[in-house]
C-alpha cells in the first residue's frame, strides 16, 4: 500500500489518537490506580456512580497534566530518542491544538469533580495539576537535579484526592500515602534516569546522574528507599491496617531495599550493563501496584 | 496531492466530529446519573 507524503502534516487537523497519546495514558494508569486506592481504602464509600465519576476526574486531570506537560517540552521531546516520536517533536500536532486541549481537560476535571464529589477534593485536584505543570516542568524540571524529588509530590496526591473526594476530609492513611509515592519517585526515576541518562544529556535536562554523576545517583537511590520503606510500614505500626499489610509491605520493602543496594554496589557505567537498575526499575513499578492492591485487600477481606 | 490531503483533512475531521459526539452522549449519560445519586444522598 503506497504511504502519502504530506506537504505539512502539523497544517492537518490532528488525529483523535494523538489527543490520547498527549494524555500519558500508561502514566495515568498507575494514577488512576493510587487515587482508587486512595477511594477504597477510605472509610465513607461513595455511590458507584460518584465513585467512578472521582477517578475519571482523577484521570483526565492526569491527562491534562501530560498534555501541557508535552505542550511546555514539545522542543526537548524532540532531543531524546525516548519521547522524539511523541505528536507534537513528530509534528502531528500544532502547539496551540496540545495547549487548549490540556487547559480544556484541565478544568473540565476539576469542575466535574466539584459537582460531583466535594470543591475540597476539586482544590486538591487543581493544585496537583498547577503543581506538576508550573512547579514541576516549567520551575524546577529544567533547573534543579532534585527536581524529580520535590516534583515527586505531583504524583502523589492522587491517593489524598480520592480519600477526600469519599470523606471530605484528610487523615494519617492518605498523608502516609502521599509519602509512599513521594518517597517512591526519586527512586524510580533515577534508576530509569541511570540508563537513559546521555537521551536527558543530549536534551539539558539537568537529572542527577547528568549533573552529579552515576555513582551519586545510586547512593541517593539508596538513601531515598530506606525512608520510603519505613513510610511503607507505617501504616501497619500506627495500627492503621492489619497484619496482612504489614507482612506483605515488609516483603515487598525487603525486596525493593536489596535491589536499590544492588544498584549501589553496581560500577557499570555502560548502559548495557546496567541490569541492576533496569531491574529495580521494572520491580519499582510492580511494588507500588503490589502495596495499593494489599492496602486495599487488607481492608476488604476477612482475614 | 492536494485531493489527497483534502481526503484526510475530511477522514479526520468526520473521526474526530464521532469521537466527540460519543463522548459528549457520555457526559451527558454521567451528568444524568451523577444528578440522581446526588439526589439520593440528600434524602
Amino acid at each position: 500500500m503506497p504511504t502519502l507524503e504530506l506537504s505539512n502534516p502539523a497544517a492537518l487537523p490532528a488525529d483523535w489518537r494523538d489527543f490520547v497519546a498527549l494524555t500519558k495514558p500508561r502514566v495515568m494508569s498507575l494514577v488512576v490506580f493510587t487515587g482508587l486506592c486512595g477511594l477504597l481504602v477510605a472509610p465513607v464509600q461513595l455511590p458507584l456512580v460518584l465513585g467512578f465519576t472521582a477517578i475519571l476526574c482523577i484521570a483526565l486531570g492526569a491527562g491534562a497534566c501530560g498534555a501541557l506537560n508535552q505542550w511546555y517540552e514539545a522542543e526537548i521531546d524532540g532531543k531524546m530518542r525516548r519521547t522524539a516520536k511523541r505528536p507534537l517533536p513528530a509534528g502531528r500536532m500544532d502547539r496551540q491544538s496540545a495547549l487548549h486541549f490540556g487547559i480544556g481537560l484541565g478544568i473540565f476535571s476539576v469542575l466535574l469533580m466539584g459537582l460531583a464529589t466535594n470543591w475540597f477534593a476539586a482544590a486538591l485536584l487543581a493544585a496537583s495539576i498547577l503543581f506538576y505543570v508550573l512547579i514541576y516542568t516549567v520551575w524546577l524540571k529544567p533547573r534543579t537535579a532534585q527536581n524529580i524529588v520535590i516534583g515527586g509530590a505531583a504524583g502523589a496526591f492522587p491517593p489524598v484526592i480520592g480519600w477526600v473526594a469519599a470523606t471530605g476530609h484528610v487523615a494519617t492513611l492518605p498523608l502516609l500515602l502521599f509519602a509512599i509515592i513521594f518517597l517512591w519517585t526519586p527512586p524510580h526515576f533515577w534508576a530509569l534516569s541511570l540508563f537513559v541518562r546521555s537521551d536527558y544529556a543530549a536534551a539539558g535536562i539537568p537529572m542527577l546522574p547528568v549533573v552529579a554523576g552515576v555513582q551519586s545517583t545510586r547512593r541517593h537511590i539508596f538513601l531515598y528507599s530506606v525512608p520510603m520503606a519505613a513510610a511503607a510500614v507505617a501504616p501497619w505500626w500506627l495500627g492503621l491496617t492489619g497484619p496482612v499489610y504489614g507482612l506483605c509491605a515488609a516483603v515487598l520493602n525487603i525486596v525493593f531495599l536489596v535491589l536499590a543496594a544492588r544498584v549501589a554496589t553496581n560500577r557499570a557505567t555502560d548502559p548495557k550493563a546496567m541490569e541492576a537498575e533496569k531491574h529495580l526499575f521494572a520491580y519499582s513499578v510492580f511494588y507500588l501496584f503490589a502495596l495499593f492492591t494489599v492496602l486495599v485487600a487488607d481492608r476488604f477481606l476477612p482475614w | 496531492m492536494v485531493n489527497s490531503e483534502d481526503e484526510i483533512i475530511r477522514k479526520r475531521q468526520r473521526e474526530r466530529a464521532r469521537v466527540m459526539a460519543l463522548l459528549l452522549g457520555a457526559f451527558v449519560v454521567l451528568l444524568f446519573f451523577i444528578t440522581i445519586a446526588k439526589t439520593g444522598m440528600n434524602w
